[in-house]
């Protein structure tokens, strides 16, 4: 596993990954019960919770015969990151855009 | 803040013609007075780089690899962005409105597009998954 976040990047890219993400949020749950939202079949959702315990998003724990699955937030934070740093990319070089038009003269 | 489904989303108004605001897009060295320096041409298919500083913590070697795979002067322009681990697409959209030029700016990727069809129910934005990122992590740091 990386520490550059490809790994977290390929997970996240998939929306019932993202989805999965988002019901683990809410605290660790039973493959079944995350099943339960999707329209795939069973071992298909379990491809997807492969993924992304490759890519460090999730752990898993045996319950008795249950898999059970809690989301790892620190993970997200290479996401949220990137997108915070082109947020204030785009800002700023617009901002340089307006500026060079505005030097370039009459439009 | 991101924009529902992932994407960060800009526009703003410039009062300069749509052709005068393609020509900075579109022109490698206007482009590189407010971007950054490039190889860019305006013809689908051209491969090109942008150079900027390295962030090795980040994984990024200081060049962005893009294609471009849009291009309809002087409304539309499209080209990949893949930068460090992010595979990615920024899109401009250009509008005349009144004595000038409104510019779409989209940068998506950071929630590519996908089989909608194995959801059920709505979709969920990255508004709400980071922000219950946000509470997530700081139960997470109060118990450490």
């Amino acid at each position: 596993m990386t520490e550059h976040g490809a790994e977290v990047f390929h997970a996240i890219s998939h929306p019932a990954r993202r989805r999965m993400l988002d019901l683990l949020a809410g605290g660790e749950l039973a493959v079944s019960s995350i099943a339960e939202g999707f329209a795939m079949s069973r071992p298909a959702v379990s491809q997807h919770l492969r993924v992304l315990l490759h890519a460090g998003l999730v752990t898993e724990r045996r319950s008795g015969r249950e898999r059970r699955y809690r989301l790892v937030p620190d993970r997200l934070v290479v996401v949220r990151d990137w997108i915070a740093h082109y947020e204030r990319f785009w800002d700023d070089h617009l901002e340089q855009l307006r500026d060079h038009l505005s030097s370039e003269g009459a439009s | 803040m991101t924009g529902g489904t992932g994407s960060i989303r800009r526009e703003i108004f410039l009062p300069h013609s749509p052709e005068h605001v393609w020509r900075a897009l579109t022109d490698s060295e206007r482009l590189a007075e407010w971007l950054m320096p490039n190889d860019f041409e305006p013809r689908i298919g051209h491969r090109f780089t942008f150079r900027t500083q390295p962030n090795p913590r980040a994984g990024f070697d200081g060049v962005v690899h893009c294609e471009v795979v849009e291009c309809s002067p002087p409304s539309r322009l499209a080209y990949s962005w893949a930068a460090g681990p992010l595979d990615s697409r920024v899109s401009y959209r250009l509008e005349p409105e009144a004595e000038g030029t409104r510019l779409f700016l989209e940068h998506s990727g950071f929630d590519p597009a996908g089989p909608e069809d194995v959801w059920r129910g709505a979709e969920y934005g990255w508004t709400k998954m980071l922000g219950a990122l946000e509470g997530v992590v700081g139960e997470s740091a109060a118990r450490a």
